[in-house]
């Protein structure tokens, strides 16, 4: 037994063909590559080196917000203020700033702590209470955008350069003006993330109840797995993450408009599902959020630039999102029986 | 200092409408294994619940090394205090490995990573003290229920647990993995561990058991050394009634061929089947676990796709592509796995009952005729004697044992030609299971072919009139009720073909 244990160690690729989540992760990530070929057929200047770097700052966000989305997910729940928050952080942020409360270092605490609340009250609702995630993230979801229109009394806020101009632009330039490597900041602090919370999902105690929790709730809890802190746990990243993408919005606008991320939150359901995470929980690797995401945004700019108009665009990707559920669901029940037939008679 | 490692008094706990336990005492010694006995819904599991920090009680005393317990147990301290439980339901995370499960919520972790590496390992040595062959990545999903019962038993195994419970650990095992288990329980016992065991399978205990404890409806009712007890005491005093007949058996006529299934094939698990099936007899399925008895009565259904195959119905030819077409031709299945397959959980016991016969309830506009529905319920229920507190509870309040009636129950409340009963008597305790053996005698005397698949040789050498005998997908035998015996069931179930052929070549 132990000799085979090692022995898988040595086969590499075997190893990563054999980690969960891998196939669809593989499948969806052809279909990607391929998009990109006929995307370049279609016009060449998609591979210019300026749409490629835009289009890496395009699918940043939408990144942020799928990892967020497939905390939650894979715990078998669903968040659904994951917009209305990136529009109270924007809007928090940009007001303590363009009114000359804070500068922002002190204002992005001040409003990360606002959008944790949140997302711990999304867990507590959800696990402590036992509301059905759909109801009580609806909640919050309007409560936060109410959030969002309040703190400025229902305008979109001035400059953030009024009163701290250096700062600001510092803030505009880390966020999403600036580069480092020959890469956006916004990519790098996407990346950045995406590793920290790769590894916490797929390297820790906390990433494994998450993945039980969304398993089997009852076995995990008989198992000695809390239950109300590993959901809060993961409702608290989601939070977190639509948090920066607040501040990357605040950033690339250089105001609060109170209407940001509306319906980020159905983008994140759909990054997440088109990379492999399951919405009935337990499955699902980052990877594939990262996959769905570019796949996302690939769409998004590749259509544009083939001059599809906005409405077409949208009829493809949710075209494209039904698709690759569809297509793994296939794929799964070929190799498996369907099992669940008889408990309908 | 008391000579008990476990001590519980007068403990009492209720459930909405239920009291599942009435002042129930319990103790056990280190080295020792006591059976917990009763009949269905008797409060057994709630009560090793309690003791495992699943359930909390509402009275009563527990004492753990002589040491009262005064608050209650949760699974985090009943582990800490050495105390591990293998639940009646798996409770497994089916998305997760083998390992994953074993080191659930105890994770060994170094400078706050996951030590993969030393858990598939630990986990490995501990798969092989079992003498199991699962690798420790290996998805849970992907295993079959025997082998997902053994990780279970290595998971509670793995926590060095001074006392160890197993609520009907054997309900889903093969042969040998049951003999395999009841040689770990005897060292665990020699090591000077403390085993609860709880079991249906009564011809099983004498194997193990030191000590009884017997409950009926929630209340104490005896302890006492195994070797003073015979088995008929330990059955009346857990049913509180004589049982005369374990296998009653009717005798009838013979009549026309119902059912003939030709060459049927369907995967990897059913491969070239063919049998008759005639009015007036029970034919029972015997083979050991994975011999494909479940998969031929799926196909058979329609629930899988066959390959290949005819099904002939009173010598007419039938097309069964999907379970609603073999209802509509009358044949009907109580599937094995009642959590998965067999019921709808979070929906009442009612409405489970109602599900596959609502076209017998509802009128012509397919509204539901509550009357014609109760009547059935109630006829239902009381045939089997369901034991709950009214048929609108939800069907996963009951007992593993009467969730399993209920299952029967929906599908005899219609009338059909052919009823195949997978496994009806898993878990069912020895009082319900002739109630289903009756049942299975009234079916025949109406003339409707019955077809049952077991794992319990007694079982299907006292309650069937022909049986069929399969082998990996295939069937190797069919043996009348006069000739057969246990040993050659046993010959014709392990024929594989690779023997086969060595046979043919020798
Ligand atoms: N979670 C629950 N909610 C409501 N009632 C319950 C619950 N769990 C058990 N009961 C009830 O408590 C009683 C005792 O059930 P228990 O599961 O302890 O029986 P058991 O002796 O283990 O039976 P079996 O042999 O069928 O497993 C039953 O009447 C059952 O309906
Ligand atoms: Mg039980």
């Amino acid at each position: 037994m132990e000799t085979q244990v090692n022995n898988k160690k040595t086969n590499l690729l075997k190893r990563i063909m054999m980690t969960r989540g891998m196939g669809q992760v593989i499948t969806v990530g052809s279909g990607l590559i391929v998009l990109c070929i006929v995307f370049g057929m279609i016009n060449p200047n998609f591979y210019s080196s300026a749409n490629v770097t835009n289009l890496l700052r395009q699918i940043a966000p939408i990144l942020l917000i799928g990892v967020a989305q497939s905390y939650v997910l894979i715990t078998g729940n669903i968040d659904l203020s994951i917009g209305s928050v990136v529009g109270m952080s924007t809007m928090i942020s940009a007001t303590l700033m363009s009114k000359g409360y804070m500068s922002p270092i002190p204002a992005m605490l001040i409003t990360l702590l606002f959008c944790l609340l949140i997302g711990a009250t999304n867990g507590y609702l959800v696990a402590k209470c036992k509301l059905p995630p759909f109801i009580a993230t609806l909640g919050t979801m309007t409560i936060a955008r109410g959030i969002a229109q309040i703190v400025n009394n229902n305008y979109n806020t001035d400059s953030i350069m009024k009163f701290f101009p250096e700062e600001a632009q510092t803030f505009k330039n880390f966020f999403y003006y600036g580069k480092t490597a020959g890469l956006y900041n916004t990519i790098w602090i996407a990346i950045v993330f995406w590793f920290i919370f790769n590894f916490l999902l797929s390297k820790t105690r906390t990433g494994r109840h998450i993945y039980a929790v969304g398993s089997n709730i009852e076995a995990a809890r008989l198992s000695g797995v809390n239950i109300v802190y590993t959901t809060i746990k993961a409702y608290l990243v989601s939070a977190f993450c639509a948090c920066i993408v607040g501040f990357i919005t605040c950033a690339t606008v250089g105001q609060g408009t109170m209407d940001a991320g509306t319906g980020y939150e159905m983008y994140a359901v759909a990054a997440s599902v088109i990379g492999g995470v399951s919405t009935l929980g337990g499955q699902g690797i980052l990877l594939g959020t990262v996959i769905g995401a570019s796949v996302w945004g690939v769409l998004q700019n590749g259509l544009q630039f083939a001059g599809a108009p906005v409405a077409i665009r949208n009829i493809v990707v949710g075209v494209i999102v039904v698709m690759s559920v569809l297509v793994d669901i296939v794929v799964r029940s070929g190799r498996r029986r369907k099992k669940n037939v008889l408990a309908k008679y | 200092m008391t000579e008990y490692i476990v001590e519980m008094k007068q403990i009492t706990k209720s459930f909405p409408g239920v009291l599942a336990l009435d002042h129930v005492d319990f103790s056990i010694k280190p080295g020792e294994v006591m059976a917990l006995l009763g009949e269905n819904g008797a409060g057994k599991s709630t009560l090793v619940k309690i003791l495992s920090g699943v359930h909390t009680r509402d009275e009563g005393e527990i004492y753990i090394y002589g040491k009262e317990h005064k608050g209650d147990i949760t699974p985090v301290s009943a582990r800490e205090l050495g105390i591990a439980i293998i639940h009646q339901e798996l409770n497994m995370c089916s998305h997760l490995s083998v390992a994953e499960n074993i080191f659930l919520g105890r994770e060994i972790c170094k400078s706050g990573r996951l030590a993969k590496k030393e858990m598939n390992n630990e986990s490995a040595k501990i798969l092989d003290r079992l003498k199991i062959d699962i690798h420790p990545e290996t998805i849970v999903g992907n295993l079959a229920i025997s082998k997902q019962q053994m990780v279970e038993i290595a998971k509670a195994l793995s926590t060095d647990a001074k006392i160890l419970i197993m609520d009907e650990p054997t309900s889903a095992l093969t042969n040998k993995e049951i003999k395999e288990l009841f040689s770990i329980i005897r060292t665990l016992r020699d090591e000077g561990r403390s085993i609860i065991y709880i079991s249906h399978r009564l011809e099983e205990l004498q194997h193990i058991v030191d000590r009884v404890t017997i409950m009926r409806d929630g209340k104490f009712v005896l302890c006492d050394d195994f070797a003073n007890l015979t088995m008929e005491n330990i059955i009346s005093n857990m049913v509180g009634r004589e049982i005369k007949e374990k296998f009653p058996r009717v005798q009838c006529p013979i009549g026309k061929k119902i059912l003939s299934v030709k060459n049927l094939n369907a995967g990897r698990m059913v491969r070239d089947i063919s049998f008759d099936l005639y009015e007036g007899e029970i034919v029972g399925i015997a083979g050991l676990m994975g011999a494909g008895r479940t998969e031929m009565t799926r196909a058979l259904f329609g629930i899988d796709p066959k390959d290949s195959g005819e099904i002939f119905l009173e010598d007419k030819e039938v097309k069964i592509n999907k379970p609603l077409d073999a209802i509509n031709n009358g044949i009907v299945l109580a599937p094995e796995d009642r959590k998965k397959d067999g019921l709808c959980t979070g929906l009442s016991v009612r409405d489970n009952i109602a599900l596959p016969n609502l076209d017998i309830i509802c009128n012509k506009l397919s509204v539901v005729n509550h009357k014609k529905e109760t009547e059935m319920v109630d006829e239902a229920t009381s045939k089997f004697s369901i034991k709950m507190p009214n048929s609108d509870v939800s069907a996963a309040s009951l007992s593993g044992g009467n969730q399993q009636k209920v299952v029967v129950a929906k599908w005899l409340a219609r009338d059909s030609k052919v009823v195949i009963f997978d496994e009806p008597t898993r878990g069912i305790d020895v009082a319900a299971k002739v109630e289903i053996y009756n049942l299975m005698n009234q079916l025949k005397q109406q003339g409707i072919g019955v077809l049952f698949t077991s794992s319990e040789m007694p079982e299907i050498l006292g309650i069937s009139d022909r049986m069929i005998v399969m082998c990996d997908g295939r069937i190797t035998g069919e043996l009348n009720t006069a000739e057969a015996t246990q040993n050659k069931i046993l010959e014709y179930a392990t024929r594989f073909e690779k023997k086969l052929e060595s046979e043919q070549s020798a």
